[in-house]
């Protein structure tokens, strides 16, 4: 411990020499008042550690200059022990002391041992005061230390949940965190096919931890759904990313969601949250999806499974996901909502589902507790009435002219090992948009491109019947069907070129799609304006939306080979 | 959470008790120690019959046991969840990560 600076305040110079000598001789440090004024002087520019403080002096007394220091500022932050000396016949002056503030007393004529050992007294308080000291000063850093990273975590969260994307009319979300900020990751996005993607992930703990896992999520699903990849192969990549960095107890549990308005489908991927709900408009649960697989993050890429599960719908509906701080929610007695419940609130009062009833209704479910866990909620309307144009970008509406192009070529060919696990067409028009005179048109191009691809693909090899899309049942068995023929497709090629120059009508970008299989007669679906939203027609809606979108549409051979032009 | 542990030919045992949650890191971790250590073990048992909570941090300390008794070629299996306990693991499709057992 080093030295004590101790004050020493007496107007008699013989008694102030006497203490100073026994101060030196204990190893602190001397310094010398006359009276209390002079004592207050001192205090302020030399902050003692200890005072030895005399009762009867001239111009201010101990007392006085005792409750004056008491008044200090500086007495709030560090606590300077007074020690009075005083005359035996003066227990009234002592008992005065002590109440304007000293802490302790010694009767003068005064002892070298006493007083040696009340200096060590004091002095073990005041290291231990010390260190009391230390120990609030360090946990006042880290706790400004963990604000600064709890909004570090909440600014990282708030530019993920990207409010812009959630603000798609379709989608109504709620969030209601358990500490300052949420471990909850909501995200929507669409496709450049207009599919809309949702995402509802919740990762082990809060705070920076869980913003950590939510990074690699977030960029995963907005720049592959941006890029038109499906939903499997964004759950495999996300948990891919996020198994190889995260430790072995971190991991995301995580619904993904495709809603295709155009082709009345919603497929799903749920990975340890509460089931995925369908809806009908009266609240009644239609269809569950619940958890199949181990949440994100756990399983090695080999071991993990992408499987994904599809339903086509026919009426209006809505799709209810959550995270599981709602399913386990407490109120002050430690109940939870069951499901009835909770779905009662969202049931319509007027012609809607209304996801603002049930925050209300959760809200006061757990009003008075400490909210246990992040509650989440997504509500996505599924709208039976098809959209009427195809959304595209902004420059494709305003059709922004291409300035000059030289001629640019590309060929692909594609057989059946990397038909069966390749994103042909994401990886085409990832290829494509980096020509700069396409990326603007990169909503029409993939349209026109998958729809042709697909095609090629569906009915070229594996021979499906579109027809059967529009049947009851049809289009599970449907995608059964073309999941079976892709796992033993042996033979067969698809080619796609394409062409971008400067023709007659300005630049254009040929493309052209060809399969090695049987064709189709193509030519009813070349006939009439081509009104993609011909009304009870499930199929050949694809060839139509190209024939709006293209200058031209040929089909040649047995019906296996297409070429368009599309202006740039 | 009490953790008590037997041992019985190659099994090795941690009965819990009580919550199991973000408190109950170190008991679990100094418990399971003795198995992984223990080298007569190949099967590391958690008996969860006296468990009636568990959150996702729990899941976080059995999927770190499981990798530690993989790299040392032991099992881990779960048995006698119950309730809320087996309604979580389910939902996490644990079944498919651990051997799990009535």
């Amino acid at each position: 411990m080093p030295p004590l600076k101790i004050l020493i305040v007496d107007d008699v110079a013989a008694n102030a020499k006497f203490a100073e000598a026994v101060v030196r001789h204990l190893g602190h440090v001397p310094l010398l008042a006359g009276n209390g004024e002079q004592a207050l002087a001192r205090f302020d520019a030399d902050t003692p550690d200890l005072v030895l403080m005399d009762v009867m002096m001239p111009v201010m007394d101990g007392i006085a200059a005792t409750a004056e220091i008491r008044r200090r500022p500086r007495e709030r932050e560090k606590w300077t022990p007074i020690l009075l000396l005083s005359a035996l016949g003066e227990v009234g002056d002592i008992v005065r002391g002590l109440e304007a503030g000293a802490d302790d007393y010694i009767v003068k004529p005064v002892s070298v041992p006493l007083l040696a050992a009340k200096i060590g007294s004091f002095a073990r308080l005041i290291g231990m005061q010390e260190q009391v000291r230390g120990y609030t000063r360090e946990l006042e850093e880290w706790r400004a230390e963990a604000k600064r990273q709890a909004s570090l975590g909440a600014h990282v969260m708030g530019r993920l949940i990207n409010p812009e994307a959630l603000r798609d009319a379709a989608v109504h979300h709620f969030n209601i965190p358990a500490e300052t900020f949420s471990g909850d990751l909501i995200c929507a996005a669409r496709t450049p096919d207009d599919v809309l993607h949702l995402l509802l992930a919740d990762a082990t703990g809060h705070g920076l931890p869980a913003a950590l896992s939510a990074i690699p999520l977030a960029h995963a699903f907005y720049g592959m759904t941006e890029k038109g990849f499906p939903l499997a192969s964004i759950a495999k990549e996300m948990n891919a990313k996020l198994k190889a960095f995260l430790p072995a107890d971190r991991f995301v549990a995580a619904t993904l969601v495709a809603l295709d308005i155009n082709e009345q489908s919603i497929e799903v991927w749920n990975g340890g949250n509460p089931a995925a709900l369908l809806l009908d408009v009266g609240g009644g649960v239609v269809q569950e999806w619940p958890s199949i697989h181990p949440p994100l993050g756990i399983l090695p890429p080999a071991l993990f499974s992408e499987r994904t599960e599809t339903i086509a719908y026919q009426e209006d509906c809505a799709l209810l996901l959550c995270s599981d701080g709602l399913v386990e929610a407490e109120d002050t007695e430690g109940r939870r909502l069951d499901r009835a419940e909770w779905l009662a609130a969202l049931s319509p009062a007027g012609p809607r589902l209304g996801l603002e009833r049930l925050h209300a209704r959760i809200n006061a479910h757990i009003a008075g507790t400490e909210t246990q866990d992040d509650i989440s909620c997504i509500l996505a309307r599924v709208p039976t009435e098809r959209r009427q144009a195809p959304r595209l970008g902004a420059a494709e509406a305003g059709r922004e002219k291409a300035r000059e192009v030289s001629e640019w070529r590309l060929e692909l060919s594609y057989g059946a090992t990397e038909l069966r696990y390749l994103d042909v067409v994401p990886a085409a028009l990832g290829l494509l948009c980096q020509v700069q005179a396409l990326q603007p048109h990169q909503g029409a191009l993939f349209l026109i491109v998958s729809e042709l691809f697909n095609n090629a693909l569906d009915h070229g090899l594996l021979g499906l019947d579109s027809t059967l899309k529009g049947t009851d049942g049809g289009f599970e068995q449907y995608l059964k069907s073309r999941e079976a023929g892709l796992a033993r497709l042996a033979g067969g090629r698809i080619d796609l070129r394409f062409r971008l120059h400067l023709s007659d009508g300005g630049p254009a970008l040929d493309i052209a799609v060809a399969d090695t299989g049987a064709g189709f007669d193509y030519a009813p679906y070349l006939k009439g304006d081509g009104n993609p939203l011909d009304p009870g027609q499930a199929h050949g809606r694809g060839i139509a939306l190209v024939r709006k979108l293209c200058a031209s549409v040929a089909y040649t051979g047995r019906g296996n080979a297409v070429a368009v032009r599309y202006l740039v | 959470m009490q953790i008590t542990t037997r041992s019985a030919d190659t099994t090795f045992t941690l009965a819990l008790q009580g919550r199991f949650d973000f408190h109950s890191h170190r008991e679990f971790r100094e418990s399971y120690q003795a198995a992984l250590d223990s080298g007569a073990t190949r099967e590391i048992e958690i008996d969860f019959r006296g468990v009636d909570y568990l959150d996702s941090s729990a899941l976080g300390m059995l999927l770190l046991l499981r990798e530690k008794a993989d790299a040392l070629g032991k099992q881990v299996t779960l048995a006698h969840m119950h309730g809320m306990v087996k309604q979580v693991l389910d939902v996490a499709n644990f079944g498919k990560l651990f051997n799990m057992k009535g």
